[in-house]
């Protein structure tokens, strides 16, 4: 099964990011920015941090767009991570400065909000996706991809071998998986 | 190599999770590359991750949208100014524009390996704001360490003119000394003071003598005596009934008439007189070489 290519409008927005189109970061922002800004918010958990990631993101992915391989994926996937990247660096940065200012999960505002306006038809909220994740796959997923642990990490934290954290978040985003089709 | 196998084992969701090291990641990117069925595994993770990733979705606050385009058209303006859609290299591997964060790390490699316009601009102006930096620390340095030789001259040099003045005081000190001592003397009741006229040899001659008979001290204080020529040296002599005793001799300084000068002691005297003797003195007077003399009141 190959993966269908890119809609047009995706490809539009590459091209004219491509020729570096300044008017096309306006769009791209209307775009993902909903996106983009939950992920970055779950990470970093402050709001001014979390803007001043976005910001720094939009510049990165315009001064480095030229190395988007659209033929390895999708723009959204390629972007999150750039988000990500600069996120987790954020808190890790912070870790050296302050350890003892992180918010508890449950104060973030990201759960008070509401997610709203996804760019994708196969968008389910977070409510359906942990109840379909059970809490161990969901512990293995959000340590990797939100709390930037590194594998090994995740390996002394939830005290398993590091063969188990392979296999686990495999079998999170198999569940994942199910659910866009 | 068996596909099902490696779709299972799992790496290709460390890859999507950012997770391996830059040479696995590039092994799963030629995999991907060379078998479809692994791309297509390899999409539908990220797929499924992304999904995960929107389910975060979150709008944000209000004016965050009008703060980011704008700060961000500024932050992008001197570059495009400068360079106007300079190409970078499209090397990088796909997934990781950054290094993944796998193992230890640290996480500024993730922003350096981006071979972003902006970070390179960036490490350039942190590069010239260094050397400006080293300059200026430069020329602070010579600054301080010219002060700082001028400011240890100096303080040789005042530390010089104290020794100056501490001896200039001392001898000060010991100037007022001797006049206190002096003054003491002319003050006391005690002293009798004995007028020493010159001789027909030395008729402008003066001196005089301050005596105590009580604690039997004796003081020469010269107005003018003739220079004694050299080799030669002015004695005091006190005349106890007509019988000479040698009060000791006077100073080079004393006979000059600089100041007072504490001679022998002396028992009992009627009179005082001072004779031009051989330097060290004589055992009894030259009456021929009598300069002053001066009978007790």
């Amino acid at each position: 099964m190959l993966p269908e290519s890119p809609p047009a409008a995706e490809q539009q927005l590459v091209a004219r990011l491509r020729a570096q189109d300044e008017s096309a970061m306006t769009e791209f922002y209307d775009k993902y920015s909903a996106a983009l800004y939950g992920v970055i918010l779950r990470i970093v958990r402050r709001e001014e941090e979390a803007e001043d990631v976005l910001q720094e993101a939009m510049v990165k992915i315009w001064h480095s767009f030229q190395s988007y391989d659209a033929s390895k994926g999708r723009l959204f996937t390629w972007v999150l991570n750039v988000c990500r990247n600069l996120a987790i660096d954020k808190i890790r940065s912070r870790q050296y400065r302050v350890s003892s200012h992180s918010q508890p999960l449950d104060e973030s505002p990201a759960e008070r909000q509401p997610a709203v306006d996804s760019f994708r038809p196969e968008h389910i909220g977070l409510q359906e996706l942990t109840r379909r994740l059970n809490p161990e796959q969901r512990q293995i997923v959000d340590l990797l991809y939100f709390e930037g642990y590194t594998q090994s990490e995740v390996a002394d934290e939830l005290n398993m071998p590091l063969g188990t954290v392979k296999t686990r978040a495999r079998a999170a985003i198999k569940v994942l998986s199910t659910l866009i089709r | 190599m068996n596909i099902e196998e490696y779709i299972e084992s799992g790496q290709l969701e460390l890859y999507a999770l950012q997770q391996l090291s830059p040479a696995e990641a590039a092994e799963v990117e030629r995999l991907a590359a060379e078998h479809p069925p692994i791309r297509a595994e390899l999409i539908s993770v990220q797929r499924a991750l992304g999904l995960y990733a929107e389910a975060h979705a979150l709008t944000p606050p209000a004016g965050l949208r009008e703060r980011v385009l704008s700060g961000f058209q500024q932050a992008i303006q001197p570059q495009s100014a400068a360079e106007p859609a300079t190409p970078t290299e499209p090397a990088a591997p796909y997934i990781a524009p950054a290094a993944p964060h796998y193992e230890a790390a640290p996480a500024e490699t993730v922003v350096r390996t981006l071979p972003a316009a902006e970070a390179g601009s960036g490490f350039r102006w942190l590069a010239i704001a260094a050397s400006v930096a080293l300059l200026l620390s430069l020329g602070a340095n010579w600054l301080f360490y010219s002060r700082w030789q001028q400011s240890e001259n100096q303080l040789v040099l005042a530390q010089a003119k104290e020794q100056l003045y501490a001896a200039a005081t001392q001898a000060v000190e010991k100037r007022l000394a001797t006049r206190t001592e002096e003054l003491g003397i002319l003050r006391d009741e005690q002293f009798r003071m004995v007028v020493m006229t010159g001789t027909p040899q030395a008729p402008g001659a003066r001196a005089r003598v301050m005596y105590n008979p009580v604690s039997r001290r004796v003081y020469v204080d010269v107005k003018n005596l003739p220079a004694a020529p050299s080799g030669k040296q002015y004695q005091l002599w006190a005349l106890d009934k007509g019988k000479p005793v040698d009060a000791g001799m006077l100073a080079q300084t004393t006979a000059v008439g600089d100041s007072l000068q504490r001679m022998k002691d002396v028992a009992s005297a009627q009179a005082f007189a001072v004779t031009l003797e051989d330097a060290g003195g004589h055992p009894t007077p030259t009456m021929a070489a009598l300069t002053v003399m001066g009978q007790m009141l």
